[in-house]
């Protein structure tokens, strides 16, 4: 067994997100594995889809759930479109869990904003199902998450869910234009969304994850309301192969992606150079 | 060389180019210069070690070389047949650049070398070579020199190679191509490899296995030749990049022969004469689908 | 321990003892296509060995991460996929003769090879070679080892130093495992060197050679690329390089890879593992056609930076020994020794500024 060898997964089910976006729930085929496997939410795996490569996505599901793990893949390329053609049943490989994670154990007893856009909200469920599953120990949860339109919205089911719960605030919306009939949630992008749902930002952490340009309106929005730059964290892509530091694909600058993220807090953001 | 540096001075300095691509005295002999101030024409020179083929940098894809703008080359014979070639394949405008074209009289195998020209020193690419005072140009300088001294050493080696069994060929590059590391170096200084995506790195679908075995260093190597039958101007930068030291250049040269039986056809400097594989004639012979 | 001095015959009979016992020994030979470059080769005999030839063309780093390699098979059926691992021990095998810049290169990866992840299939082979660097006479002034902290009598990654002098060679152990074979037949009769015999004294004249070359690359340097991202100097520096990545292929340091599957029928296939390049225009290519390094510029700075400046901070170690092989092979003429004069330079005269 070498480093790269992965752990082979059946998959137990796939849900259809969007038109591009599939959620797949994965076991581990090793009953030994599955029992050991431990994560943190913000870790991310190498998928392989045997024959046409691997890819890295984040562990979308939250390391509560023990008995499986969930992933959610936009087809974009040759890995992910072949993924795309595989049903229930068949077999993937997986390496992780790599990289960091969300600083769960400082964000106890106080409270958290999501703010998620599109797919975005994929590294970030990982997170919230995390601290909806150990809900006391966490003080006022918002989740504020839009896409451009209604089809484009990930994880329906739970958004659902979430809208229903006394126990956290969810706040959704679609970009003006891309609401249908019977959309009952707001009409505006994220950052106006989250201005509206005001969270505090004493004793609060941020938690932002969605397409560059959202994430450019959202960050002085949330300086605005008062969050400091070590308090507010987000998730980077970039190019990955091997996902453990030796590839040399993924730096940005000093900082390896796989390694010293992918998850970063706005002041570490701040310090790398323009090259991602 | 007084000529020329005048010539880039007065362009760069009338605003008629923003950058000339010529040749310099590097660290390591006689390397390409992207001038810019008319103060540095001074850098730009020409002698026998001018080996490389500044065309591939006028590949419309190389953003930071066409952000400086509207360029002047210098060119040889060898060259000016390549610059034809990316206008002769729509890759470049003839009226957007300048092309300064100079009399040779060969070139050396090694930019890095001495400038002395023998039978042992030249570059095999001056073999045979009829263009040198290339008649693609906006400016001709120089006076012309004798020619190279011909070399017969690539003659006899493709001679050599057509007279083996298929066995015996298959062997030879079999044993030349486990060398080959798949860097790519031989399709990055090659003037007419422009394709934004080269075949070799499709993955949808894969055509050619990507890693240095044996089967795909085989497979890499056939289509690259391939693809430059009729168009690869013989230059041999090729060869001459080949950190693994495989005689390239054989092989292109073994496929512009066939081109040339088959078609009648040899590259040129002209970009109106038509190149067998970019035109199709009714004329053309099809005794190979009957 | 003391060194010895090894006579000529005394290393023949290594030799032949080490291939009778089934041990590879790979040493520099003059290349069948053209003598006058060298490779690192197996060999039979000492005497197929080119000790006073060229610098291999070649670096070491093939022998412990080669240009491809298979890190897993796999075979598709219905209820699945049967995952068919690879080696992570490998038959043991001597390089003889390795060049200071090349052995110090494999010592140099050991860092990122072993960084929170051990990578078994490096360190296999690793564990399995003897490695014997000889001495180097310096090749030409593209040359620029001691400016990076080595020289041509470097034992960096060397377990036994071997340096020519009057008798055969002054062998210096470096290691545990160079030791033992100093210890056993037929060296352990060798005898030991003189008082005045070092390899300090032997080599002082090709360290001055070398030295001539390029000055130390100043110990500011990593920290001055690393607030020197958005500089000036990248803007026209690599203009003239087509992104060939030549000069990775031969660089004893470079290890950046990719990972693909290779089906080799509709239903099996390999996973490797082949060398790559940051120099190439798809290295950071998303699947979405964004490039965060669109431009050679930019590519060319990554490759300085991640040998001065990102590697050293993080692993104590710049990730280059000076071969000088990028200078030599490059077919536009970029030349890292010239940049690094120019970096320090451009380091020097900028940190005085910001003193004043």
């Amino acid at each position: 067994m070498n480093l790269y060898q992965p752990y082979l997964m059946r998959i137990e089910e796939i849900t259809d997100e969007t038109p591009d976006v599939r959620t797949y729930k994965l076991k581990f085929k090793d009953p030994k594995v599955a029992a050991d496997f431990n994560f943190a939410a913000g870790q991310f795996g190498e998928y392989s889809v045997f024959g046409e490569g691997e890819s890295t996505f984040c562990i979308a599901s939250p390391p509560t759930r023990r008995d499986y793990i969930e992933c959610s893949v936009k087809s974009v390329g040759k890995v992910t479109q072949a993924l795309r053609r595989l049903d229930v049943g068949a077999t993937l490989g997986f390496r992780g869990p790599y990289g960091n994670s969300f600083p769960l154990e400082q964000m106890k007893g106080r409270s958290i904003v999501f703010i998620a856009g599109g797919i975005g909200l994929a590294p970030v469920r990982s997170l919230i199902w995390n601290v909806l599953d150990l809900r006391d120990m966490f003080k006022d949860v918002t989740i504020v998450y839009g896409a451009r339109k209604v089809a484009d919205l990930v994880y329906k089911r739970e958004l659902a869910e979430w809208a229903q719960r006394t126990d956290a605030k969810l706040f959704q919306a679609v970009d003006p234009g891309g609401q249908t009939p019977d959309w009952k949630g707001d009409v505006a992008l994220v950052p106006v969304l989250l201005e509206k749902a005001a969270p505090k930002a004493d004793d609060a952490f941020a938690v932002v994850c969605g397409p560059p340009i959202m994430i450019k309106f959202t960050l002085p929005v949330l300086t605005k309301l008062g969050f400091p730059d070590d308090r507010i964290y987000t998730t980077l892509e970039n190019r990955m192969k091997c996902g453990i530091g030796k590839c040399g694909r993924c730096n940005v600058g000093p900082v390896y992606v796989c390694k010293d993220g992918p998850v970063f807090t706005l002041a570490q953001m701040k310090q790398l150079p323009q090259d991602f | 060389m007084t000529e020329l540096r005048e010539l880039a001075r007065k362009l760069l300095a009338d605003g008629s180019v923003k950058v000339v691509l010529g040749y310099e005295e590097g660290p390591r002999g006689v390397r390409p210069v992207f001038v810019t101030d008319p103060a540095q024409a001074e850098k730009l020179i020409f002698d026998t070690r001018c080996v490389q083929n500044l065309a591939a940098y006028l590949n419309p894809r190389r953003q930071h070389i066409t952000k400086l703008g509207k360029a002047a080359i210098v060119v040889k014979g060898c060259d000016a047949r390549a610059v034809a070639g990316l206008i002769r394949e729509c890759q470049i405008k003839r009226e957007d650049v300048v092309i300064i074209a100079m009399r040779c009289g060969g070139v050396v195998r090694d930019p890095a070398g001495s400038s002395e020209l023998t039978v042992d020193t030249v570059s095999d690419r001056c073999n045979g070579c009829d263009d040198r005072e290339p008649k693609l140009h906006d400016y001709l300088l120089g006076v012309l020199p004798p020619p190279p001294p011909q070399s017969t050493r690539y003659a006899e080696k493709v001679a050599q190679l057509a007279g083996m069994s298929p066995e015996e060929r298959w062997a030879f590059w079999n044993e030349q191509l486990e060398r080959c590391i798949r860097c790519h170096a031989c399709r990055e200084v090659c003037p007419m490899c422009f394709c934004v995506q080269c075949t070799a790195d499709k993955g949808r679908p894969q055509w050619i296995d990507c890693s240095a075995t044996l089967e795909g260093n085989r497979a890499w190597q056939m289509m690259r030749v391939l693809h430059q039958a009729g168009r690869c101007v013989g230059c041999l930068e090729c060869e001459r990049a080949c950190p693994a030291d495989i005689p390239l250049g054989l092989l292109t040269k073994y496929v512009a022969q066939a081109v040339e039986r088959r078609f009648g056809y040899k590259t040129c400097d002209d970009p109106a004469v038509p190149a067998p594989m970019g035109t199709f004639s009714t004329d053309d012979e099809q005794e190979f689908i009957q | 321990m003391t060194p010895k001095i090894i006579s000529e015959s005394a290393l023949a009979a290594l030799v032949a003892n080490l291939v009778a016992g089934q041990v590879r020994v790979i040493a520099p030979v003059r290349a069948k296509d053209n003598p006058e470059h060298a490779d690192y080769l197996p060999i039979r005999r000492l005497e197929d060995a080119a000790f006073n030839g060229p610098l291999p063309r070649r670096s070491l780093k093939e022998f412990f991460l080669p240009p491809t390699e298979v890190l897993l098979r796999y075979r598709q059926h219905k209820d699945g996929v049967d995952l068919e691992e690879v080696r992570t021990t490998f038959p043991p095998q001597v390089i003889l003769g390795a060049r200071p810049c090349d052995a110090a290169g494999v010592e140099i990866l050991d860092k990122v090879m072993g960084w929170d992840y051990r990578d078994e299939l490096w360190f296999g082979r690793r564990e399995a070679t003897t490695i014997i660097g000889l001495a180097c006479p310096g090749v030409d002034d593209s040359c620029f080892c001691s400016a990076v902290g080595l020289g041509p009598d470097s034992t960096k990654g060397s377990d036994l130093l071997l340096v020519p002098c009057d008798g055969g060679y002054l062998a210096q152990a470096v290691t545990p495992k160079g030791e033992a074979l100093l210890n056993k037949e037929p060296l352990q009769a060798a005898p030991d060197a003189a008082a005045g015999q070092t390899v300090e004294a032997l080599w002082q004249g090709p360290r001055e050679k070398v030295a001539k070359n390029l000055p130390p690359v100043p110990s500011t340097l990593p920290e001055w690329l690393a607030k020197s991202f958005n500089h000036s100097y990248w803007n026209s520096l690599a203009l003239r390089c087509h992104g060939c990545g030549a000069c990775a292929s031969l660089c004893p340091t470079c290890h950046c890879f990719d990972i693909v599957d290779q089906h080799e029928h509709y239903d099996q296939g390999e996973r490797r593992r082949n060398w790559d390049s940051c120099q190439t225009g798809k290295f950071t290519l998303h699947a979405s056609n964004y490039n965060p390094r669109k431009t050679q510029s930019e590519r060319f700075r990554q490759r300085v930076t991640h040998k001065f400046s990102i590697y050293p901070q993080r692993f104590n170690s710049l990730l280059c020994t000076g071969c000088g092989r990028c200078a030599r092979v490059c077919p536009a003429g970029m030349n890292l020794p010239e940049i690094l004069g120019e970096l320090t330079q451009l380091a020097g005269t900028e940190v005085k500024g910001a003193s004043e």
